[in-house]
């Protein structure tokens, strides 16, 4: 073997070698890698287990613990495990007995629980299903299920149920649709009798201001004037009793909501009322902010404004008369201010404003309803009302408004 | 300008005073009819031959109340086109509502104030006597 051979097959050897030991290196790599899996999945299955049987103590807390009747049955209706929930709605002893639920269906429902079971395979749950059962105490009681089937390897095999005794929700529910329709019914009643009683408040007074004016114009050169100054004394009295009749027939009707709500475009809504409202020359009304939509009844929202707009002008007694309304937006509710630079209120009577026949100033054109008025419409859109007021120098008027 | 004939339906004896002293005093040349309340009014109205050319109604009477007699005038084939006017203190918008439902050639409120009065039926007269009015 010549020389050459030699190290040609020496350095083939060595090469061999170096590869083979590198082989060696990257299995031993990967027994180290293999194994530290193997640690890792050794240790996600002991915290998998862990886990699953945690679970099922916290189900079994869930269980017992519920303050709903909890039930699973067989696909026959067949009692296989019940809560002491469950125990007391459907009045047995204890959770041993045994037991069907189907046969506590109250005969007049069997046919409804018969769907809602068909459906309860079909669909694989049932939710808000209200049936009657008797109990094995023998007393009736409307119940409300949520039920869901348990399935084994795809095929059901059981079937789980929330049940919950809604007899007396029911009759409570009953009763309370029957106090509103009876409320609905006397909230007409009392309207049609305020228009009534209305009517028939005006009707003499619109007589006796018709015989004024004929014995005035039967006797026209023969009165004195004073007889004629207490006749246009007697026409003053029967127009301020004309206008408390009306006033109590709107304070009347402003606690039935009777339109359906919409939604009022305020600023809309004010600058009318400006065209509207006697204004005199030396009152300005300013409008400080653009005033919001909200949701309500135009035609009361339009009695709040005009009440307040018209008792801050009525109440000005300086040369240069301001009224400015303004809005501020407090999250829940907008809060609206209406302030004049009048002859303000004592603080003694501010809260007495709001109650009705409480005219402080007694006029020809004070009712003592208005602010009332105010004060229910603006309880109907859940808002509050109260005042600030320097006497002399003005007062404002704060409410709230429900968004 | 047309003389009207008017049936006036009221039951409250100031307000037939009112209306007729307020014609006089107007100097118009109508004649009126009373009638106290829905029952007595379709008594006059049984004579054919003498039909009112239009008619003042009133709602709250006792007997036979307004409402229900212009259900009655409206569903007889003659009566039907006479032109019924309320007359009323009822600014109720239901009981308005349901008028004009039925048929009605005017809805006015009663004021307080007899000059208001004078000057609502003056001009309630005016409107109707230059109206063209079915002929009997």
């Amino acid at each position: 073997m010549s020389q050459d051979k030699i190290d040609m097959l020496q350095r083939a050897l060595a090469r061999e070698k170096a590869a083979r030991k590198q082989a060696e290196k990257i299995l031993e790599n990967k027994a180290a890698e293999l194994y530290e899996a193997k640690q890792k999945l050794e240790k996600s299955y002991s915290e998998l287990e862990a886990l699953l049987n945690k679970t099922d103590s916290q189900l079994q807390g869930v269980f017992e613990n519920i303050v709903d009747a909890y039930v699973i049955m067989d696909l026959m209706g067949n009692i296989l495990k019940m809560n002491d929930a469950a125990v007391g709605l459907l009045g047995f002893s204890d959770a041993s007995e045994n037991g069907n639920l189907m046969d506590m269906v109250h005969p007049t429902d069997l046919k409804l629980v018969a769907g809602t079971f068909k459906n309860l395979l079909f669909e694989g749950t049932v939710t808000d299903s209200n049936f009657k059962i008797v109990t094995k105490q023998k007393i009736e009681k409307l119940v409300h299920v949520n039920a869901s089937i348990i399935y084994d390897e795809g095929k059901p095999v059981a079937a789980q149920g929330i049940v919950r005794d809604i007899t007396e929700i029911n009759s409570l529910q009953i009763q309370k649709e029957r106090l509103l329709e009876k409320l609905e019914k006397s909230n007409d009643e009392l309207q049609e009798y305020a228009h009534i009683v209305s009517h028939d408040l005006k009707s003499p007074l619109r007589s006796i201001d018709a015989l004024v004016n004929w014995i005035k114009e039967d006797n026209k050169d023969k009165l004195d004037e004073i007889s004629l100054h207490n006749f246009s004394l007697i026409e003053t009295t029967l127009e301020k009793m004309e206008q408390l009749i009306s006033d109590v027939l709107v304070y009347s009707s402003v606690g039935v909501e009777t339109l359906e709500k919409e939604t009022v475009d305020l600023d809309a809504l004010v600058s009318d009322l400006k065209t509207i409202l006697f204004v005199p020359d030396h009152v300005s009304i300013s409008v400080i902010q653009p005033l919001p939509k909200i949701e309500g009844e135009k035609v009361k929202l339009q009695q709040l404004f005009q009440n307040l707009i018209s008792n801050a002008i009525k109440f000005i007694d300086k040369e240069v008369g301001l009224v400015e309304i303004d809005v501020k937006d407090n999250g829940t509710h907008y809060q609206f201010s209406v302030k004049d630079n009048g002859i303000g209120i004592e603080e003694k009577f501010h809260e007495k404003i709001f109650k009705i026949f409480h005219a402080l100033n007694k006029s020809k054109h004070s009712t003592g309803i208005g602010l009332s008025i105010v004060k229910k419409i603006v309880d109907l859109h859940q808002g509050q009302i109260w005042l600030e007021s320097i006497p002399n120098l003005g007062t404002t008027f704060f409410f709230t408004l429900k968004k | 300008m047309n003389i009207l004939n008017i049936l006036l339906i009221e039951d409250d004896m100031i307000e037939v005073m009112k209306l007729n002293r307020t014609i006089s005093k107007l100097e118009l040349p109508h004649n009126i009819v009373e009638a106290n309340n829905g029952e007595e009014a379709l008594k006059v109205l049984q004579k054919k031959d003498e039909l009112p050319d239009i008619i003042l109604l009133d709602l709250n009477m006792p007997k036979l109340n307004g409402i229900e007699f212009l259900n009655i005038l409206k569903k007889d084939d003659v009566l039907k086109y006479i032109p019924t006017i309320i007359l009323t203190t009822s600014n109720n918008q239901r009981d308005l509502l349901e008028c004009y439902r039925i048929g009605i050639a005017g809805y006015v409120l009663k004021p307080l104030k007899y000059e208001d009065y004078v000057s609502k039926i003056e001009k309630l007269l005016g409107y109707w006597s230059i109206n063209e009015l079915k002929q009997i």
